[in-house]
């Protein structure tokens, strides 16, 4: 029985089977879209606030670390709210569209990379900041600096966030709504093919999330090794 | 541009209730090179880093270089750490880094200093990979690019070999000859009678010898200083 699961789920995924393929794209057009924005936002915004001290620092910093453990099913209810047609962001008319799960991905993303990066950029200034200050630099070439200098951190960093949001999937079935060819996503396809019984499908797609994971599990342990 | 006499009045420097620098007057206007000395934990280093402007006290307007504050002209001043901090990329591009933020354009800048220094050999080994010794002279090298007017060395020399400790005192009298202001801490004797002209003794926090290396070692000091010259 798990063995001929298996067999059709590895010939799915040999086939390249239309459907398979179809969701795995559709997912990672979504998560590296979340990935890109909310890196853009956060590595700056986080190494900003390892560097600049003032009394809302902490409070951002402690904000952010709270909302990194927030469950994604809460985030994605909260954005529901707000973009479903009576939410004050109902105008918009993104509820079970693409750019909704992107928005909840990405809001996903960004508490997890300002933590993170403000961690990493926080260390590495405890070790530069006598040299960097008697460069007499300004703190936007501080900043350049110090986000270089982590630059291998922050690629860490970074996959940790695309892993958290890929495996996600409390979010974007609820501002997504698993609609089959256009929001439908691997965790969300899982869910619901194991629910409607065609679990080959399922089992395809859980395949391909763990090599996924292992991939970026890969990349970071060669990441730390050479930094 | 005359950044001596370097005066400070009454300088004290306090953290978690613990003294460091306890009210700190001097006046010096050798133009040659100063010696920091003193034993462990005196407060060399803490001196050092405030003339550069490295650390805050209550009060920095205390200090003044001829007529200059010390954020006037900290961008004419550099250090070399008595830990080197190098970046985490080849003993070049560190190099090259700081000829940047000093915005020198000259071709070959860095290349001169490779030579001036010696480190070709490490030049494209990235520093984290580097010996003790090799990361002082490129800690050294950063610190003469762009002509600096004062230079602050903190044990350049606590991890080199007896040849090119020899090279860089070289380096440090050609750069007094040049008119560049230099203060260095040691626990070398010797090193200090061969390129030291005056020298401030410091003991817990307070300095209790200033005047001349010449001096500093034909007088009858107090016990701390003869036992810290007799050691030596
Ligand atoms: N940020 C700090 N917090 C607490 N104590 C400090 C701090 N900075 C320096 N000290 C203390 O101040 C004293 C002077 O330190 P400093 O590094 O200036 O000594 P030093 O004369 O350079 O010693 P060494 O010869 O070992 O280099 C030491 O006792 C040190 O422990
Ligand atoms: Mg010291």
């Amino acid at each position: 029985m798990l063995i001929n699961i298996l067999e059709t789920a590895f010939d799915l995924i040999i086939t390249l089977n239309d459907d398979l393929f179809e969701i795995i794209n559709l997912s990672l057009k979504v998560t590296l879209s979340a990935l890109i924005i909310a890196v853009s936002i956060s590595i700056p915004f986080g190494a900003f606030l390892a560097l600049y001290k003032n009394k809302y620092q902490s409070l951002i910093v402690l904000i952010s670390n709270t909302l990194m453990g927030m469950p994604p099913v809460v985030l994605g209810l909260l954005i529901y709210t707000l973009v479903s047609k009576k939410g004050i962001f109902g105008f918009l008319d993104i509820l079970y569209t693409p750019t909704a799960m992107i928005l909840a991905q990405t809001l996903l993303i960004i508490p997890i990379v300002i933590s993170l990066t403000y961690e990493e950029v926080y260390k590495k200034n405890k070790d530069y900041n006598l040299l960097l200050n008697s460069l007499n630099l300004n703190n936007f070439s501080k900043l350049k600096t110090l986000i270089y200098e982590c630059r291998y951190a922050l690629v860490t960093v970074a996959l940790t966030g695309f892993g958290r949001a890929s495996a996600e999937v409390g979010a974007v079935m609820i501002v997504g709504g698993n609609i089959n060819h256009y929001t439908r996503v691997m965790t969300t396809a899982i869910a619901f093919e194991t629910s409607k019984g065609s679990i080959e499908l399922a089992v395809a797609l859980g395949l391909i999330l763990i090599l996924i994971s292992f991939i970026i599990t890969l990349l970071i342990k060669s990441l730390r090794k050479i930094s | 541009m005359n950044i001596l006499p370097l005066k400070v009045k009454n300088l004290n420097y306090v953290v978690n209730g613990k003294n460091i620098l306890k009210n700190i007057n001097i006046e010096c206007n050798n133009n040659n090179v100063t010696i920091v000395a003193g034993n462990n934990g005196s407060g060399k280093s803490t001196f050092l880093k405030i003339l550069h402007g490295l650390i805050k006290t209550q009060n920095n307007n205390k200090i003044k270089w001829g007529e200059f504050y010390i954020s006037d002209i900290k961008r004419e001043q550099s250090m070399v750490f008595q830990t080197p901090i190098l970046l985490n990329r080849t003993a070049y591009e560190n190099l090259l880094y700081v000829a940047k933020k000093k915005n020198i354009t000259e071709k070959n800048y860095v290349d001169k200093i490779i030579d001036k220094l010696n480190i070709k050999n490490i030049s494209n080994v990235n520093t984290k990979y580097i010996s003790g010794g090799e990361r002082q002279k490129v800690a050294i090298g950063m610190s003469i690019i762009g002509n600096p007017k004062i230079i602050f060395l903190d044990e350049p020399t606590s991890q080199l070999d007896p040849a090119y400790k020899n090279d860089i005192e070289n380096i440090i009298n050609e750069l007094s000859y040049n008119k560049v202001k230099i203060f260095m801490t040691s626990h070398d004797i010797s090193q200090i009678k061969r390129i030291g002209s005056e020298i401030i003794f410091m003991d817990n926090g307070e300095i209790i010898y200033h005047d001349s290396v010449k001096k500093f070692f034909e007088e009858k000091q107090c016990n701390l200083i003869s036992e810290y010259i007799n050691y030596g």
